[in-house]
């Protein structure tokens, strides 16, 4: 399986990409560990996660295509 | 019809006029509200900000444009229609980043909605923004909590 996920603001700027696709990745706890790995710097940060375009505060499971956004405080208006 | 709620660049007088132009078919509506968010030159440890470059969710944005537009509806029974676009890319200061329409049949609706409109743009669009300055630097800017 596999899904999608997406930084952006200040953290497509530190990860120095707009999209990572990751491999066998069984929940959000499971994916951020998995991101803080590649990108500790991201521990310094404060965002929010969404699934399929739906903010979350839970760890639910992963689904193959899964479209996972990592994002900063919004700044828009 | 497909609505569009990002543009890329700053939002012009010309498509301003387009909305203004569309307003007048809504027969049913008495007033009409309408906000232009700038990009303000604002001054920031002795650097002027001379423009902002806007990144966005798309999908996300779409989501909860719908979501907003149904809310005031619901919420200004009145109001009879919102326009909502929000600029990407870079913006100078002095040019329009957000636009904002609300009709209403009755002015109090039309004014009131539309400022819920954009409180409600500031706190739920996926939207973020980097300050440049005028040596080129940057600092990303956060939306503080009203």
């Amino acid at each position: 399986m596999e899904v999608k996920v997406l930084f952006f603001g200040v953290l497509a700027e530190i990860t120095s990409t707009n999209l990572k696709i990751y491999r066998e990745v069984k929940s959000i706890s499971d994916l951020k560990l998995r991101i803080q790995d590649d990108f500790p710097e991201m521990v310094h940060y404060n965002y929010r996660i969404s699934l399929n375009n739906e903010i979350i505060n839970n760890d639910p499971n992963l689904n193959n295509g899964d479209e996972i956004a990592f994002m900063p405080p919004f700044a828009g208006g | 019809m497909k609505t569009t709620y990002l543009t890329a660049g700053p939002i012009t007088q010309k498509m301003i006029g387009i909305f203004l132009d569309k307003i007048g078919s809504r027969t049913d509506a008495g007033g009409h509200s309408l906000f232009l968010g700038q990009v303000r030159a604002d001054r920031i440890d002795g650097k002027c900000v001379v423009a902002i470059e806007y990144s966005a969710y798309e999908e996300m944005v779409k989501k909860e444009a719908e979501k907003i537009k149904d809310h005031i509806l619901s919420e200004f029974p009145d109001a009879k229609s919102i326009d909502i676009v929000h600029s990407t890319g870079i913006v100078r200061s002095g040019e329009i980043s957000l636009l904002v329409i609300v009709s209403a049949g009755h002015r109090r609706q039309a004014i009131d909605a539309c400022s819920k409109a954009v409180e409600l743009i500031k706190e739920k669009f996926p939207v973020w923004k980097k300050e440049i300055f005028e040596d080129n630097s940057y600092g990303w800017k956060e939306n503080i909590p009203g």
